[in-house]
Formats: structure tokens, C-alpha cells, sequence
């Protein structure tokens, strides 16, 4: 196993992953919780406000100036969806200590910043503190309002709060203006004192470490402090709504060029049938072989991109595609022939076998970035299914074409999603 | 082969000249599964006038010429397209066009050797038709809209065009959609036979390599042997004095973008030294650890933090802030004042030598992957500059050297503004 997994109380691991390809250490600590409409928006709020300052580190410029002379370590955190849990990241990446001019221990100082911004905030009058989680607050709405600003990013939310409407997928990470309204700087740290001790804890180290790092983190008072728990989130994740005929959604923007994305529900869904779905995936539009690229991009000069991904913890496959606004009905016809000659069987053992070495290939190359190897391994810590790369790569190789046959169609064209210009 | 050794972050890099002009940059890496390779020509969009050296004509080519040949080169005459005949082997395959190269790369962790035979096959193989140039144009017309629909593209390429009156760094790569409809076979042709010869180009390979067996295996790959000799290309003269002082327009976005850019003058003296103060410049007035930054943000005028870059080359340089507030020119403002005020006050001895150390460790950082090392190998050589350089000079980067460059570039008469605004 590549990464140790030690459970240091009920609720909290630690998972060591011990490498020496890089000049770093990064430490990862992700809070997992189910996500849902009424805490969406106060958990996007919440590391924007402990990033502020935590109880040693009181505001932005200390926080700062530590990190500067740990040799620009790099603290960063966000928000993610995870199938139907919501998860708070918290990342620290600094020099290896070989790496470094002098002697100094940075990676035990990094752990100990890092937990305490997520453990250890600055609290008065026994909340956050007031100014941070109101200006977080103004920040927090130009980001959900910000939302436009990348047309493409946009179109893809979009199509996925249509798809998901009224389910915890469907909606937007960062949360909603009218939720900000009713959050102070006293009910955020009551929530968030609730939600720190009910979640899931994961912690990651990856670099060259040993297993010491297990010593330094149980004893660390943050880590002390933090008890045991029965982690509440979601196991398992609720589908799409069922839909008899497709549904058309049309958005007007001042856009050059139309962003088209199709909402597709696999509806297949045993063992085995996640690895036929990301091979047929790739044989429709994952590669530079595969039939959205060859037919609408390279054959038809429809589109710059042109591109289908799979989203495993949904089972769902979503095309993209941007195109002239003119163009629309004869791109949404080109793609629905590639969707039916999927279910005909209509590709060849050598795009298969194409489709297959471009996803091994992707799993080679998982080690060899810190945090790619920290998500798979938080992947399959959140489905509850260890599996080491050989063995992923063997269910690649398994897959023949009738499973991917089958796949096809079990597939039903959920949404259809058009960005379009004003005039 | 010479060879170059950094202590400091313990890599080595492998440098030959072949008789036929080709540079080959070596840097093994034990342990990594990944191997990574880029090829370039020393031929970018700036590159648009020149003396094509088989007729000693002179010729002025369409805007965006550089990329679009990138995307042609991988036809092949046998009707194949490379990047699917690499991709179906599993292999990643990639190209890109900068102001100043066009690099052709991919990276493998298996069937390296395999996909060197095509890659190194079809960049020495241009094959161009009327049909086959046509049909691009549709594609990378819908590329040249992508762009146009994001924002930062806008906002950057607006700080250029403030900038430069007639320098064609202020061209898009891509070119327009009117000026790609220009392109002919012939126009690539000529494109290629001045600048695709192996004395214009650099080769950066990156793994778990031998250097002289690779090296091997690269020399017996190549087909054309002879030194193509040195290009005349025709650059407009240097600017030093700016276009315009402002570019406003207005998109559909929630938050406005600004960019502000100090025009200076082009050095090949002490260049690397130079980078390095200017980083540390920025750093100090505007970085995340600043006082102006922590300013700013706390006071809600600041989403997030800026981006801070410096790009040059023998016929430009100059310095680009970069951010996203909802009151820009309060920004601009304020940072005109603080670059004033440490004019005044001198630069602090301790917030010198802690962002010295946080750069030290970016520095580091920049050899965690194979990518990441080749790429950074591959511009800087362009540039006429080792990366190591920036790890060696380091040192040598005082505060007195680093006070005489912030005069010298942050003059206001230098400064430009550009800014899209919400509609």
C-alpha cells in the first residue's frame, strides 16, 4: 500500500504518503459533511473566515509573514462537491528540508500553522471575529455573484443545477446571496463549532516522511483538542430526476461564442460498470481519438473544444462543446449521431484499446503529482473502497466491448444546455 | 556533453549542440515514472517579418501564423493526424504557440520510444493542402471566440495594445478571424522553411533518462541534417515610451478586472539579476504578505490575490499587476501611492530578506515535475538564460541593486491602466 492509513481517534485519519519524487511536503486536511441547502452557503463562508486568522496568527499579514519565512510554504483552501458531500479543503505545501539552505524542521512547523487555522481560530465574545466575517460575507457575494465571469465554467453550473434541481448536486458551491443576510459573526462559530465535531477528518502528508509525523501530529494540541466522533455525511448520492423527454434550457449572455453542455445520466450502475462508463467516455469524447474530437472538431469544424468527462461519484457524463451561436442545431444533430453509434456498437476494437491506454496512462501519472495522489486516495476513502493502481488497471483491461455497449444504452440525454448572445 | 550541476536543489542538466545546430537539453530524474519531452522553434506571433532565406525575399505575414501552423503540423501526408496516432498509443500529446516559440511536446510513461519515432517524424514533416489548411480555419476561429469571451485574456492583451504602439507583441497569438482567412499553404511553407530548421530550435527532455542514450536515440531520429543558419527577421524598434495611457471596455462580468503595466526597457546585462528584484519588488509592494494587500482586502477591494508577472525578451519587456475588484481605479490609486512611498522611505531591511527567502522557495518548487522543469528550461533558454541562473544569482540580489531597479521601472510616464467593466 502507498498510503498508510492510521486512525488516530473515531471520525479522524491520518494517511501517510511516503514519496520521494518532489521537493516538497504538502499536508492536506479535508472536513467532509453532506451537502445540503441550508449549510451551503455558511461552509463556503467558513474557511474564508478562518483563513483570516487563526488564535497565534491574528490576521492575514502574520499569517503571511510565518509562511514567507518558512520559505514561501504555500497555504491555500477551497470548496468542493464530492457526489453528495460538501468537503472543506485546507492545503500547506513547503521545502523539504533537504531542500532547504539551512537546518530547520519546516514540515513539523507547517502542521502546526495548518491545524491551527483550521482547528484554532480567532474567537471574540464568543464568536469569529466580527470584522473578518463581514467583509468575508461581501466577499463571499462577489464570488456567488461573480458566477458569470468564465461563460464556459458558467454553462457547465448551469447545466448542472438544471439537471439536479432541488438536490444537493444541484447546487452552487459557493452558496446564495439571500442565505448571507441572516449569518453573523455568532451563529457561523456556533455552526461552525457544531459542524467541526460532527464531520469527517481527513488528514494527508505526502512527501518524504516517516511514520514520526504520526507522533508529531498526535501530539499536537489541536489534534488532542478535536474529539472522536461518528462522522455524519453521505454514503450514497441521489440521481437526476427521471426525465421522459430531454430538457431544453436556453441562456442569453454578450457572448462571442455559444457554449453548448449535455447532461448525460448513465443509468448502469453495478460493480464493474464505472469502469465501462469511463471507457466509453473516452471513446466519446475523453481523447483526441474519440468521437467528439474526430467528428465535431476535426471533420465538421465546429468547435475549438469539443469534449465529453465523466463524473464517477454521479455517474454522470457531460459533453462540451463551443460553438458558433448559428451552428446550434446542426452541432446538437451531429452529437446525438455519436451518442446513437455508441449504442449501435458502431466503434472499433481500436478505439477501445486507444480509449484504454489514454485512462492507464492517467493512472500512471496519479503519483507523480502531490495531489492527485492525495484525491485518490480521499476518493476512495469517501466510497469506501481501497484499491491500489494495479489493481484499477486491471478493471480497465477487463472491460469488453459489450460492457461499453451495454453502457450506451443505459444512457439517457438528461439536459441540454445552451449559452447563447443577446441578439 | 556539458554538464551543469545545482546544488541547491540537487538536479543536473545535460546540454549539447549538435553539428546541425540543435540545442538538447538533458535533466535526468530517477524515481519518476513520467518522461516528458518538448521540441520548439525559436518562432512565435512577434515573428511576422522577415527575409525567407532560400529566395532572400522579404515578407510580412498574416496575424497568428505561428499557431496556426502548430495546429497544422501534426497532418500527415498519409492522410494520419499525429496527435491521434500518439494518443491511441497512450501517450499525451500537446502543442502551444507563445509571443516568442512554438513548443510540440507530450509526455509517457509507457511507449516513450514509440511515440518519439512519430514525433520526431512529424515535426520534420509539414504536409499542407488547400483543404486541409481551409478546414482549420473554422476550428481555430472558434478558438479566437473562446478567448474573446474570457475576460483576463481581454484585460491583459488591453494592457499590451496601452503599451506598444506597433511592437507585435500587442497581436493576438491566434491572429483575428479576418487575418487567419489569409493563410495559405504557400504562406506556411515559407513559414516553416525559415524557421523550422534545426538551428532555430531547442529540444528539453525531462525522466528517468540516460543522457547519452537518450541523446542517441533523439540524433538517430533526425532526418534532415543540415544547419539552416541564422534568420533575419525584422522587429519594429524598441518603444520606450507607452501607447496610450488607459483601455476601458465593458463585458458581461460581475466583477471588473484591471491590469496595470510599467513599459521598460529591454537588457540582456544582468537579466536574470534583474528578474529576481523584480519579483522581489512586487512581492514586497503588492504580495500577499504586504501591507498594501492586507490594506486592501481588508477594505473589501481585493477578491483575491493579485497576479504579478514579468515578461521580456531582446525586443520587450515590461511588469503586469493583475486583479479583480469592484473599484479598480481606488486600487490603482492606492498602489500608485505605496510604490511612492517606498520610493521615499527606502526598502525594509526585514521585509527584504523574508521575501528573499519566500522566493528562494518558489524557486524550489519550480522542480517538483517533469512539466513544470522542461517548460521552464525551454523558455528561458529562448531567452538566452539557464534556469539554474536563478538559483545561483539569488545570492547576489542586494538591497541597493534592488532600490536602483524599482526606480528605474516604476516611473509613472511608464505606467498603463486597463480595465473591463461590468455592462
Amino acid at each position: 500500500m502507498n498510503c498508510n492509513k492510521i486512525n488516530l481517534k473515531e471520525g479522524i485519519n491520518l494517511h501517510i504518503i511516503n514519496t520521494n519524487k518532489f521537493k516538497t511536503n504538502l499536508l492536506a486536511v479535508f472536513l467532509t459533511m453532506p451537502l445540503n441547502r441550508e449549510n451551503v452557503t455558511k461552509n463556503a463562508l467558513i474557511p474564508m473566515v478562518l483563513r483570516r486568522g487563526s488564535s497565534k496568527l491574528a490576521n492575514i499579514e502574520q499569517i503571511n509573514n510565518k509562511l514567507d519565512e518558512m520559505y514561501g510554504a504555500d497555504f491555500n483552501c477551497g470548496v468542493d462537491k464530492t457526489g453528495d458531500n460538501y468537503i472543506l479543503k485546507f492545503y500547506m505545501e513547503s521545502i523539504n528540508n533537504n531542500f532547504l539552505p539551512e537546518q530547520e524542521n519546516i514540515l513539523e512547523e507547517s502542521m502546526k500553522v495548518l491545524l491551527d487555522i483550521v482547528f484554532n481560530p480567532l474567537t471574540e465574545n464568543n464568536g469569529f471575529k466580527n470584522e473578518y466575517v463581514e467583509s468575508e460575507k461581501e466577499n463571499l457575494k462577489q464570488i456567488i455573484l461573480g458566477k458569470i465571469d468564465n461563460k464556459s465554467r458558467y454553462a457547465y453550473d448551469r447545466c448542472i443545477e438544471e439537471m439536479y434541481k432541488g438536490k444537493p448536486f444541484g447546487l452552487y458551491k459557493y452558496g446564495y446571496v439571500e442565505d448571507l443576510e441572516g449569518i453573523n459573526a455568532k451563529n457561523l462559530y456556533e455552526y461552525y463549532k457544531k459542524m467541526i465535531s460532527e464531520c469527517k477528518i481527513d488528514i494527508f502528508i505526502s512527501g518524504e516522511v516517516d511514520n514520526s509525523s504520526k507522533e508529531i501530529l498526535e501530539s499536537n494540541e489541536n489534534i488532542k483538542n478535536t474529539k472522536e466522533r461518528q462522522p455524519i455525511y453521505n454514503k450514497k448520492s441521489e440521481k437526476a430526476d427521471n426525465v421522459e423527454q430531454e430538457r431544453v434550457i436556453e441562456e442569453k449572455m454578450d457572448v462571442s461564442q455559444g457554449k453548448l453542455i449535455i447532461g448525460l445520466e448513465v443509468e448502469k450502475n453495478d460493480k464493474g460498470s464505472k469502469y465501462s462508463a469511463l471507457v466509453y467516455n473516452a471513446i466519446l469524447g475523453g481523447t483526441p481519438t474519440s468521437k467528439m474530437f474526430q467528428n465535431v472538431r476535426e471533420k465538421a469544424h465546429l468547435a475549438y473544444v469539443a469534449s465529453s468527462n465523466y463524473i464517477r461519484h454521479k455517474n454522470n457524463i457531460f459533453i462540451r462543446c463551443g460553438i458558433e451561436i448559428a451552428d446550434y442545431q446542426k452541432a446538437l444533430d451531429l452529437i446525438k449521431v455519436q451518442i446513437e453509434d455508441m449504442k449501435k456498437g458502431d466503434f472499433t476494437e481500436d478505439d477501445i484499446k486507444n480509449a484504454k491506454s489514454s485512462i492507464i496512462s492517467t493512472i500512471k501519472s496519479i503519483p507523480e503529482e502531490q495531489d492527485s495522489e492525495i484525491m485518490y486516495y480521499f476518493g476512495q476513502e469517501i466510497s469506501e473502497h481501497k484499491m491500489e493502481y494495479s489493481e484499477y488497471e486491471q478493471n480497465i483491461q477487463n472491460v469488453q466491448k459489450q460492457d461499453i455497449i451495454n453502457i450506451a444504452n443505459s444512457i439517457k440525454t438528461n439536459t441540454i444546455y445552451f449559452l447563447t448572445s443577446n441578439n | 556533453m556539458q554538464i551543469i550541476e545545482n546544488s541547491k536543489v540537487k538536479e543536473k542538466l545535460y546540454i549539447e549542440k549538435l553539428e546541425n545546430g540543435l540545442t538538447v537539453m538533458i535533466i535526468p530524474k530517477n524515481n519518476i515514472a513520467k518522461k516528458y519531452i518538448i521540441w520548439a522553434t525559436h518562432f512565435g506571433s512577434i515573428d511576422n517579418h522577415f527575409i525567407v532565406p532560400k529566395t532572400g525575399e522579404e515578407v510580412k505575414i498574416p496575424d497568428g501564423v505561428a499557431h496556426f501552423l502548430e495546429h497544422k503540423m501534426f497532418e500527415q501526408r498519409n492522410g494520419t493526424n499525429s496527435l491521434d496516432t500518439l494518443s491511441a498509443i497512450g501517450v499525451d500529446a500537446n502543442a502551444y504557440t507563445t509571443n516568442d516559440h512554438t513548443a510540440y511536446l507530450y509526455e509517457a510513461t509507457d511507449n516513450f520510444y514509440e511515440a518519439l519515432d512519430e514525433f520526431m517524424d512529424y515535426v520534420q514533416n509539414p504536409y499542407f493542402t488547400d483543404e486541409n489548411v481551409e478546414k482549420e480555419k473554422g476550428i481555430i476561429s472558434q478558438e479566437i471566440k473562446m478567448y474573446e469571451d474570457y475576460p483576463e485574456w481581454q484585460v491583459y492583451l488591453n494592457a499590451i495594445k496601452c503599451m506598444y504602439k506597433e511592437n507585435p507583441v500587442r497581436i493576438d497569438i491566434a491572429g483575428t478571424v479576418e487575418s487567419i482567412s489569409e493563410i495559405t499553404p504557400q504562406t506556411l511553407y515559407n513559414c516553416c522553411d525559415t524557421f523550422y530548421n534545426l538551428a532555430n530550435m531547442a529540444m528539453v527532455i525531462c525522466g528517468d533518462f540516460v543522457p547519452e542514450e537518450i541523446l542517441e536515440e533523439v540524433k538517430k531520429r533526425i532526418i534532415k541534417n543540415e544547419n539552416g543558419g541564422e534568420i533575419k527577421r525584422i522587429y519594429t524598434p524598441i518603444e520606450t515610451e507607452i501607447n496610450e495611457k488607459e483601455k476601458v471596455v465593458k463585458m458581461d462580468v460581475n466583477n471588473p478586472l484591471f491590469t496595470i503595466g510599467y513599459l521598460d526597457s529591454p537588457t540582456s546585462e544582468n537579466i536574470v539579476k534583474k528578474h529576481i528584484a523584480i519579483q522581489i519588488l512586487l512581492e514586497m509592494i503588492c504580495g500577499k504578505s504586504s501591507e498594501l494587500y492586507r490594506n486592501l482586502y481588508s477594505e473589501g477591494l481585493l477578491l483575491n490575490e493579485l497576479q504579478l508577472d514579468y515578461e521580456f525578451t531582446g525586443n520587450y519587456a515590461h511588469v503586469l499587476i493583475t486583479g479583480q475588484s469592484k473599484e479598480p481605479r481606488k486600487v490603482i490609486d492606492k498602489f500608485k501611492n505605496e510604490v511612492e512611498k517606498i520610493k521615499k522611505d527606502g526598502i525594509d531591511e526585514e521585509i527584504f530578506i523574508r521575501t528573499k527567502k519566500k522566493i528562494y522557495g518558489r524557486y524550489v518548487m519550480d522542480y517538483n515535475s517533469v512539466s513544470d522543469i522542461a517548460r521552464m528550461f525551454l523558455s528561458d533558454y529562448f531567452k538566452g538564460i539557464n534556469s539554474f541562473d536563478y538559483l545561483e544569482e539569488y545570492n547576489q540580489v542586494t538591497k541597493e541593486f534592488v532600490t536602483q531597479i524599482l526606480n528605474e521601472i516604476f516611473q509613472e510616464e511608464k505606467m498603463v491602466i486597463s480595465i473591463v467593466e461590468s455592462r
